[in-house]
């Protein structure tokens, strides 16, 4: 069976290690998919292959930024029940405005200080892995997708 | 031909039962009014006059003088041709003057009588009127005789002259001048009537040793309106002799008729008993009078005094005639020039002001300084309502006066107009009553209004009329001699009079000073629609700007923490991966990520102050006390919490203020203030100071009066006074990076920030021991905005 997928956008080296030493740390199981740019993101959810358990999303990267990829799928009926977890370094309020806005599900200030950035990230995964329940048609995609021919 | 205006007979005049004599009738001060200036049935005496039927130029009237000029009584002429006094030959020329000239109403020289025996020589006058030959016979006298003085000469340059004056008052000049010199009178006066009909000595020309009545003005009542009336229909008025005898008419009605002959258009005609006492009382021995009309309207007179009795031969009255004439042809053209100068005097003088304020950015240009409005106009004061207040020049009503002027004007259709939107008096208290406190300043109005949203207005006052113009007979002189009718008949006496008719009045305001006031309006809206325009430009610039600011701040933040953390991050990796790291190696590790986060605090102070000055104030009722309690939360202390205590002696007032950034100043305050508490249980003091309130100012800048004062006193380690500017300075720390809990050095300037966007000043008052008092003040907070 194929873990479940956490898409990742993270256009910094060193921030997306830690967000997979943060993952190791919680003994998560999961797939970390990672995707540089806002476009790369788009690309990988509207290929359609596979629903992540929820969308970790940086702000400000290049060539196409998170909030294309949040708006580009809170539009969409087929992503539109995926959550978005936006982790920034942007404290600007009109940020914070513009992602609830349009569908965002939780927004969290990325911390300078390694130690605080690795306890923001365990308490997100703790959150949106264990702590709450996601649609079940989650599981059920993920079953197509595995039954389907290669 | 229009009948002469004669008032209809009133049965209680003496004179209503039969012919009227000045000699036999004369008149009183009560009915004066009433008198027949028309037919007075009299002549000065020094002439003679025949009333000759038409048909056959028999005698019908003659003047009861008759046989000093003729050497026959009155009775003898009757009935008898004009031959008879005349000669055939000068018959002959009466008949040839009376067909074939245009003499209906207009007095003719036809021929000189000359000197027989007794009877000096004579020059024979003649004219038409209602159906009879008045022939008027005068003295030639003065060397007349053979032409000695070149009256066409003098004449035709005087009208050159006249010609090339520049504006009205110097062509009246040139012609008092003109008239004198071809006079040789003692003083030529052009006298102006005003729209009220009193009259104004606008120009003169006078013997050198004579007083100046230039300038002088004179009651409606001098020149009453049966002489006003007969001004219209004549070319002049000679009384040579104003002192002089009258003789009547034998008979004094027309034997054919049995009417009183009409004497309108007679040289000869007695002069109104009250007008020869007028001008004796003046000490005026003769007097000549030419009318100046303006578009069949009486305008002025040419009124020339003579101090002794003198003649005025016939070649002479045509030639000053022929002056008036000229006068009366010019004089629109002059008028015209006139309010040319004027009206390019009033837009030069406007357009400087309105260059000025585009230069100041403000309209109270306007008021201020030289040039003002009152500069061009003729006017005692000036008012411009701009910004929510008057901006005065010269003597105007108090503010509250013109308060409800302004609250009367906006009601007025006029001023509302969209072609000439104007209220323009002369009597300002008979529209608006409350006008009366202020019509000795204020009686003429002239206002324009600027912008009817803003109710911005500009108001040009002029005086009463009596308190600015020089009345003759002016009460304090000393009055002349007066003749058997009083004082009543002097210039004083009829001032006195005449003051009630013309309080709470002014001067008239011309077309000329209307149409410069709109044109200054168009003007001033011009300037203000340009100067928004730019205005509404800058903001669009800076909102632009703004943004740009704002995203470049964020972005900047974003870029700087990235590296950051990744430095932040790799050294703590060192720290975890090498636990054999040597304590030297470890200490430096740690230093870098202490580094690290001190510089993400910076950071974060610069991203906040950069944004403290541009965001909006949100002000809402406030309860400080309530906002203190949260700051003391937020900085993470509680009152009386054992090592400290945080005392407010007394209830703050309420303010209408921005919560969130009054709340920050407070807790930044506390902050610094638990921060540098002195060793041992520390006493911090919330107050404030009431505007009315005594008590130490201390460092108080003046800005501060009039305002509640704040502060946070706390009995710390104090600063230093040569510190006291610096402390405000953006990261600027008096103290060790880790001393006093550490800190970036943002706090008081984003304390100083927000007060001032409170329109406020923040100060303190310390010194080094003695602890640090901080005071502020927050006037936007204490003005309540409109729900």
């Amino acid at each position: 069976m194929i873990p479940g997928t956490i898409l990742v956008l993270e256009d910094c080296d060193e921030d997306f290690e830690t967000v997979s030493d943060a993952a190791r740390r919680a003994g998560m199981t999961h797939h970390l998919r990672r995707a540089k740019t806002g476009d790369e993101c788009v690309e990988i959810l509207r290929q359609g292959d596979f629903l992540p358990a929820f969308v970790l999303l940086d702000l400000n990267t290049a060539g196409g930024d998170g909030r294309d990829a949040l708006r580009f799928a809170k539009s969409d009926a087929r992503l539109r029940c995926v959550p978005f977890v936006v982790l920034t370094t942007s404290a600007n309020p009109r940020d914070l405005g513009f992602c609830y806005d349009d569908g965002a599900n939780a927004y969290h200030l990325k911390p300078v200080r390694h130690d605080e950035h690795l306890r923001v990230l365990g308490e997100i995964f703790h959150y949106w892995l264990r702590a709450v329940a996601l649609p079940q048609k989650y599981e059920a995609l993920t079953r197509n997708v595995d039954s389907s021919p290669r | 031909m229009s009948t002469p205006i004669a008032p209809p007979p009133d049965a209680s005049l003496p004179w209503a039962s039969g012919p009227y004599s000045i000699k036999r009738h004369g008149v009183s001060l009560t009915n004066c009014d009433s008198e027949p200036v028309q037919t007075p049935g009299c002549i000065q005496a020094h002439g003679a006059l025949l009333v000759l039927r038409l048909s056959d130029l028999a005698i019908l009237q003659v003047s009861e003088n008759s046989v000093e000029f003729f050497g026959e009584t009155p009775e003898a002429l009757a009935g008898r041709k004009v031959e008879s006094v005349v000669g055939a030959e000068g018959a002959a020329r009466l008949r040839e003057v009376i067909d074939r000239e245009p003499i209906e109403r207009n007095s003719l020289y036809a021929l000189t009588l000359p000197a027989r025996g007794a009877a000096i020589a004579l020059d024979v006058c003649v004219h038409t009127v209602e159906g009879v030959a008045v022939v008027e016979c005068e003295a030639t006298g003065r060397g007349e005789e053979d032409g000695a003085v070149d009256y066409f000469r003098g004449v035709k340059a005087a009208v050159g002259r006249m010609q090339a004056a520049n504006g009205l008052r110097e062509f009246c000049g040139r012609v008092a001048e003109e008239v004198r010199a071809l006079s040789g009178l003692d003083r030529v006066m052009i006298y102006r009537f005003h729209a009220d009909l009193h009259g104004e000595v606008f120009a003169e020309a006078k013997r050198e040793d004579l007083a100046p009545w230039l300038g002088l003005h004179y009651p409606e009542g001098d020149i009453p309106r049966p002489a006003r009336e007969i001004f219209k229909r004549i070319w002049i008025r000679p009384l040579p002799n104003a002192a002089g005898p009258l003789v009547e008419l034998v008979p004094l009605a027309n034997p054919d008729t049995g009417r009183p002959l009409n004497m309108t258009h007679c040289a000869l005609r007695g002069a109104s008993v009250m007008y020869s006492e007028y001008l004796a009382n003046m000490g005026v021995a003769a007097s000549l009078t030419l009318p100046i009309l303006r578009e069949g309207e009486l305008w002025g007179l040419i009124a020339c005094h003579h101090y002794t009795p003198t003649h005025f031969p016939y070649r002479l009255r045509a030639a000053c005639e022929f002056l008036a004439q000229v006068a009366t042809l010019q004089l629109k053209s002059a008028e015209q020039s006139e309010h040319l100068v004027y009206r390019l005097q009033l837009d030069g003088v406007h357009q400087q002001l309105v260059a000025k304020a585009a230069r100041d950015g403000d309209l109270m240009a306007l008021t201020d300084r030289h040039p003002s409005l009152l500069d061009a106009m003729e006017a005692g004061g000036a008012a411009l309502y701009h910004r929510d207040r008057w901006w005065c020049a010269g003597k105007t009503p108090e503010p509250a006066q013109l308060d409800a002027l302004a609250e009367w004007l906006n009601t007025r259709p006029d001023f509302a107009s969209a072609t000439r939107p104007a209220f323009v008096t002369d009597s300002l208290a008979r529209d608006y009553p409350a006008g009366a406190e202020f019509a000795a300043m204020a009686s003429g109005v002239l206002a324009v209004p600027l912008s009817r949203a803003r109710h911005d207005m500009i108001v040009w006052f002029r005086p009463e009329t009596l308190q600015t113009v020089n009345w003759g007979g002016n009460p304090h002189e000393k009055p002349l001699v007066t003749g058997p009718h009083g004082p009543r008949l002097t210039p004083r006496r009829s001032f006195e009079l005449f003051t009630e008719s013309v309080q709470r009045r002014s001067l008239p305001w011309s077309t000329v000073e209307i149409d410069s006031a709109l044109r200054l309006r168009m003007l001033v809206m011009e300037l203000v629609v340009t100067r928004s325009q730019r205005l509404a430009e800058l903001n669009v610039d800076l909102t632009r700007s703004n943004e740009e600011l704002d995203a470049f701040a964020y972005v900047a933040s974003h870029d700087l923490k990235e590296p950051l953390r990744g430095i932040h991050r790799y050294a703590h990796q060192i720290l975890e991966s090498a636990p054999a790291l040597d304590d030297e190696n470890r200490t430096r590790v740690e230093g870098l990520m202490r580094l690290t986060v001190r510089m993400d605090s910076l950071l974060d102070s610069l991203l906040h102050f950069s944004r403290v000055g541009r965001t909006t104030l949100e002000l809402d009722k406030v309860d400080l006390n309530e906002v203190v309690e949260e700051a003391l939360e937020m900085v993470g202390a509680r009152r009386s919490d054992g090592t400290f205590t945080v005392g407010v002696p007394r209830p703050l007032p309420g303010l209408n203020c921005d919560r969130v950034r009054v709340r920050e100043i407070f807790s930044n305050l506390l902050s610094n203030a638990l921060k540098y508490s002195a060793p041992g249980p520390a006493r911090i003091e919330v107050g404030y100071l009431a505007p009315g309130e005594t008590g130490p100012r201390p460092n108080a800048p003046a800005e501060s009066a009039g305002h509640t004062i704040f502060f946070v006193r706390d009995h710390g380690i104090g600063i230093e006074p040569r510190h006291h500017e610096q402390i405000f300075r953006m990261f600027k720390r008096l103290h060790g990076r880790d001393d006093y809990g550490g800190g970036v050095g943002a706090g008081l300037t984003i304390v100083q920030k927000l007060v001032q966007r409170h329109g406020g000043r923040v100060w303190v008052d310390s010194a080094p021991g003695a602890g640090s008092t901080f005071h502020f003040t927050l006037p936007r907070g204490e003005t309540p905005t409109l729900p």
